[in-house]
């Protein structure tokens, strides 16, 4: 038991480093979903932003550049996506596979390229922590909080404005509208194509942004199959936080904390079988829909083509 | 009275379909104009392009007598046009409030001003006499209040054009009252309504012109002062139309299907059902009135085995009391069932017509081998070619998808599969909704001579004059409970409508 | 079967699902094709490295089999699976479970030779199976997405691999198991091992078991419409339950094969990695057909095989056959979904109609 009280501050601290990539990548998710999109494409946006985000800070020197050109990266990818499932209304679980195999082999095929032509690539930029003067001393939880990466800090506070954005923007309130009852939206003059658009684009921004977070605050490497399922759980998160930026926010920290749990455990009982830790995560996942995920349905028209003239 | 609307030549096609073709009609100011015709005429299609959502393979359309663009519902809105669709148009997760405010343009800042907003609605509720609670959501109004939303979105929107598609089918007499009475005040304020029904009773008595349509074309406007009931109703099928009758049985055989104080969800206003118990006998339609929304889906579910009754008992056709609520023991012990929705319970629409026309017997050794193990295809395919004969299902082959036929041919093919069992009840929910008038008939008459063959049949229906037309006994059900049993021969009707509406 | 008379707009939209594909998979070269030029090498000569390096000689064709026939397994288990309405991403999973119970059967019960051949593949099957039932309780109890519980169940399964060959039947303590012995091994025919002859015939008996029995029949209208399955009285969720297990099961078997077949005969890290999703892939494109799965495995085998080849003749890195992979699959479902829209369908149907014309006019 001692053990585990020393080992909470390790805990807590990969709980929040556990808890940004999913967060970012589900908030994303939030607002595809309210639009009526489900993208299970996540996982493959993810990869992409985490590669162009560890190359062009690379080759610039400038995480932040590299940051904000995996954003854009996220953007173009998620736009294949939003033509077929929006224009050409294909499947969307369909699309989001097809995502997911192709952006991981244009991540993989652009690492041959840059770190086959020179090796000394293979190690990228890391951002560095900042800590908060005073509330980063807080026993416990003062290094988790408020010593983190920028990026993080980031993060946590789009869930605020994330939240004020659906309740009191009137945007907002077209952008569930649509994920609810496109044709009702579309009625009253609101651009559903338009906005499904919108919300593709900044899902696009937020899951590479959740990619690049994993190169560039979490490890300073990319390899192939870096992110590890995260955009399925962030999937997994959104329909566990009921699709609302708070929710969202508890379910990350949560899956954040298991995953926290098994880097502690890990470190604690170096000589036991650690894949049963590495496990730990998805296992969780899977209970915590077992328990929590079902009942609670989505927006209405979640998931649904949306053919405009349909007959 | 000036004009306020004039559509010209509109054409609409889909495909090489034309829902209209070359419609021309205008809308005085101050008047209600109705737009009759029947399932299929066009009716929805031609407002659909007067609101923007669809856009005319021909025509012109003038508001105040200029040209105008319609190619988004926010330009029909810009020039004061509204529509309140006959299936609502409502986000039933959001209150009342958030329902008329939405999409709306009238602020420049893009936050929201719910409280100046509810100002300007609670105006307009006291000047037109509209009662809407602003912050309940939607999925909690009655259906009578969801539609006073919609109207309020409209004139929240500053429409001077109402739109109003069938907005008396999902009311009770009393709320038709309601409506009417504010349709009344909105063209005494000077607005337009474009009333859209083929209850003729209704037409006669609020629109000031008619303008029918049949197959797509606009065949006459007449003031409804100078014509009569019996008139329009020509018009609008366009020969003189003699509706059939059949005779109504009234000493039935045995009890087939008994329903005893059965409840199911009970608290559920809409959707549950409240110590109903009803007997259906051999050789009788028994028919079931009521609203829709008021307690016909769970009926229709506890008839055919979908769900189990909370509480109460249930006698199958051999008289024994039902232990094992599933389709499949309901269907072995003799139930063909026309369901609710044909596309979503009655057909796999991406199957063929074949498959589909199979589909309850793919086990049975006439079209398995092996005891139900290998299909016979060719069976199979001469099988469907004969019930295709037998039903005229019009199609260029059983192997095209059965989503690809129309809304009566798809009902023609459940209505062959389900009878070539020889049911012992016969379950049909809402059998001829959006169906023309042949294929109804068709229906009705199929339907019949399964009584008169001694099948017992439960009829489910929202349209109270089919259910005057072939029931033997009626029941009424108003928010999950009988109300009352009439006879078939002479109706009260006007005990009946009370009772539906929960008198 | 007796013929058919389809109305002009049908045949022109089968006709063009048909053709969808075999444009994508142009569409896609012709890309990769032009990748290539932009890093400088010549496209004509990496695709002609591409085809020498797959299929120039017996052997390289016997490889590209063999590279082929996991992807057969993993693709049918997706095609199984959708045809019931059941999104399976758990190939790979499946796959994986299937491997090591073979391993176990092999090193944990110490059985060789023909019984341990037997007993491995039964074993992988079942347990493939299994693995596939998981989530299939899940999604009827619970409710839950098969989507999100399958791919997790992916990382539990690939972490367990890692225990097993590391820590249970470790080759001297290095990361990867024993071989399996020489006469617990599948035979082989013409250079490539009998597991490919199994993989195709189990694509032809799946066809079979789809389109032409009764079983096959429920399972594609329980997948097509699963609400008036119900109603007509099939029983919906045994039905589900099943697809989750055969599948699973398909998957398993190819786990289990691929473990008794393919050199190295052993597991390690990298075992099946990729399958599952590659698999997803051939279904989608092979439109949920399997005998076309057995085809559009052969050409990701081709790809794959031949991407090495390419890589050391014209010095591009063997991503570039992913991509093309991907693009393949991307094309498909969009043109797939093109040629069902309204206005395109309209298009085609109104130049069928124009030929028709034309030709009653000339005759």
């Amino acid at each position: 038991m001692d053990g585990f009280i020393t080992a909470l501050p390790t805990i807590f601290k990969a709980m929040t480093m556990g808890a940004v990539p999913i967060l970012l990548a589900a908030l994303g998710e939030v607002f595809s979903e309210r639009a009526g999109l489900v993208n299970i494409g996540l996982e493959g946006i993810m990869a992409v932003g985490a590669f162009v985000g560890f190359a062009v800070a690379k080759m610039s020197g400038n995480i932040w550049l590299g940051v904000l050109v995996g954003m854009l990266a996220g953007v173009l990818v998620n736009m294949i996506y939003a033509f077929c499932t929006v224009t050409l209304c294909a499947d969307q679980v369909v699309t989001g596979m097809a995502i997911n195999v192709l952006a991981p082999a244009i991540a993989l095929f652009g690492y041959n390229l840059f770190v086959g032509s020179n090796p000394a690539n293979a190690t990228g930029e890391q951002m560095a922590s900042l800590a908060i003067p005073g509330l980063s001393q807080i026993p416990f939880l003062g290094d988790a909080l408020f010593n983190q990466t920028l990026l993080a800090y980031l993060a946590f506070i789009l869930v605020p404005v994330v939240r004020y954005f659906f309740h009191h923007f009137r945007v907002g309130l077209s952008f569930r509208s649509v994920g609810e009852n496109p044709h009702a939206a579309e009625t009253l003059g609101i651009n559903v194509v338009r906005t499904k658009y919108v919300a593709c684009i900044v899902c696009g921004a937020l899951a590479a942004a959740g990619g690049a977070f994993l190169t560039l605050c979490y490890t300073p490497i990319y390899t192939d199959g870096i992110v590890m399922g995260r955009g399925f759980i962030a999937l997994a998160t959104v329909i566990f936080g009921r699709w609302t930026a708070v929710g969202v926010l508890a379910a990350s920290l949560l899956f954040g904390f298991f995953d926290g749990l098994n880097v502690a455990l890990q470190a604690q009982f170096q000589a036991a079988p650690v894949m049963f830790f590495k496990m730990i995560p998805y296992i969780f996942t899977i209970v915590a829909l077992i328990f929590f995920g079902s009942k609670h349905a989505g927006p209405k028209a979640n998931g649904q083509p949306y053919f405009r003239e349909q007959r | 009275m000036a004009e306020l609307l004039r559509m010209e030549n509109i054409s609409k096609c889909f495909g090489s379909f034309y829902a209209n073709k070359d419609v021309t009609f205008d809308v005085r100011e101050g008047e209600v104009h109705t737009l009759l015709g029947e399932n299929g005429a066009g009716k929805s299609t031609l407002m659909n392009v007067l609101v923007g959502l669809y856009q005319p393979t021909e025509g012109k359309i003038f508001m105040h007598g200029r040209e105008v663009q319609i190619t988004s519902p926010g330009v029909a809105v810009e020039n004061g046009i509204g529509m309140v669709h006959q299936h609502f148009m409502l986000i039933d997760a959001m209150t009342g409030l958030e329902n008329i405010i939405l999409g709306d343009k009238r602020h420049d800042t893009p936050l929201l001003r719910e409280g100046d907003d509810r100002k300007t609605i609670e105006g307009l509720m006291d000047r037109y006499g509209l009662e809407i609670d602003l912050d309940e959501k939607v999925a909690n109004m009655s259906i009578g209040m969801q539609q006073r939303v919609e109207i309020m979105k409209v004139l929240f929107r500053g429409a001077e054009l109402l739109i109003l598609d069938e907005p008396t089918a999902v009311l009770t007499d009393l709320e038709v009252e309601g409506l009417f009475e504010i349709m009344h005040s909105l063209t005494s304020e000077g607005k337009s309504i474009i009333f859209i029904s083929h209850k003729m009773r209704e037409v006669m008595r609020i629109s000031d012109r008619v303008t029918v349509l049949r197959r797509g074309e606009s065949i006459e406007t007449v003031d409804v002062a100078n014509v009569t009931e019996q008139e329009l109703a020509d018009l609008m099928i366009g020969q003189k139309f003699q509706e059939s009758t059949y005779p109504k049985v009234e000493d039935a055989g045995e009890v087939a299907f008994e329903l005893k104080g059965v409840s199911y969800r009970p608290e559920v206003k809409h959707g549950g059902l409240k110590d109903v118990s009803l007997a259906i006998h051999k050789g009788e339609i028994l028919g079931v009135a009521g609203i829709d929304g008021n307690g016909q889906t769970p009926l229709a579910e506890v008839v055919t085995g979908l769900v189990k009754p909370e509480s109460g008992e249930v006698y199958g056709p051999d008289g024994k009391e039902i232990a094992l609520f599933s389709p499949r023991s309901f269907i072995k012990a003799g139930l063909g069932n026309i369901p609710e929705d044909r596309n979503k319970m009655g057909l796999v629409g991406d199957m063929t017509v074949a498959e589909n026309l199979v589909l309850k017997q793919t086990t049975s050794d006439k079209f398995s081998a092996g005891h139900g193990k290998w299909l016979k295809m060719g069976e199979i395919h001469d099988y469907a070619n004969k019930l295709r004969e037998e039903n005229d299902i019009r199609c260029t082959s059983v192997e095209q998808t059965a989503r690809s036929l129309s809304g009566g041919n798809q009902q023609k093919v459940i209505l062959a599969r389900e009878l070539e069992g020889e049911p012992k009840l016969l379950v049909a929910v809402y059998p001829t909704r959006g169906l023309d008038i042949g294929a109804t008939e068709f229906i009705h008459n199929q339907i019949v001579a399964q009584r008169d063959a001694g099948c017992a049949v439960l009829l489910i229906s929202a349209d109270f004059d089919e259910v005057l037309k072939l029931s033997d006994r009626i029941v009424v059900l108003f928010e999950g409970q009988v109300m009352g049993t009439y006879p078939g021969a002479n109706p009260p009707i006007k005990e009946i409508s009370l009772a539906m509406a929960g008198k | 079967m007796a013929k058919k008379e389809l109305s002009a707009e049908e045949r022109s939209e089968k006709r063009l699902m048909i053709l969808t594909p075999i444009v994508s998979v142009l569409l896609a070269l012709i890309v990769g094709a032009i990748i290539i030029a932009v890093l400088g090498k010549d496209p004509i000569q990496g695709y002609a490295a591409m085809l020498r390096g797959s299929l120039g000689d017996p052997a390289k064709i016997a490889k590209t089999l063999e590279r082929a026939c996991p992807l057969v397994f993993t693709g049918l288990c997706a095609v199984f699976a959708y045809k019931c309405g059941v999104f399976n991403l758990g190939g790979e999973g499946q796959f994986i479970m299937g491997g090591c119970a073979t391993a176990t059967v092999m090193f944990g019960l110490g059985l060789q030779g023909p019984v341990g051949l037997a007993l491995g593949l039964i074993v992988g099957m079942v347990v493939g199976g299994i693995w596939g039932l998981l989530p299939g309780i899940m999604k009827i109890t619970r409710g839950l997405n098969e989507m999100i519980t399958t791919i997790m169940l992916n990382y539990v399964a690939l972490y367990f691999m890692e225990y097993v060959f590391k820590n249970l039947y470790s080759d001297s303590g290095l990361p990867k198991t024993l071989a399996i012995p020489q006469s617990a091994r599948l035979p082989q025919i013409a250079n490539a091992h009998v597991g490919v002859l199994v993989a195709i015939l189990l694509g032809v008996f799946i066809w079979y078991l789809i389109f032409r029995t009764s079983f096959g029949f429920k399972i594609r209208a329980v997948g097509m419409n699963p609400v008036a399955s119900k109603v007509n009285g099939f029983p919906v969720k045994r039905l589900v339950l099943l697809a989750f297990i055969i599948s699973g099961a398909i998957a398993g078997l190819g786990g289990a094969i691929e473990l008794l077949g393919r050199t190295p005969f052993r597991l390690a890290d990298g075992f099946g990695s990729g399958f599952g999703f590659d698999g997803v892939a051939i279904a989608l494109i092979a439109q949920l057909n399997p005998i076309a799965a057995i085809f559009v495995a052969l050409l990701f085998g081709v790809l794959s095989t031949g991407g090495t080849m390419m890589q050391s003749v014209i010095g591009v890195p063997t991503a570039i056959v992913e991509i093309v992979r991907g693009l393949i699959i991307i094309f498909a479902v969009a043109g797939m979904a093109a040629v069902k829209l309204p206005k395109i369908r309209a298009f085609f149907a109104a130049r069928q109609n124009a030929k028709v014309k034309k030709a009653e006019v000339n005759a």
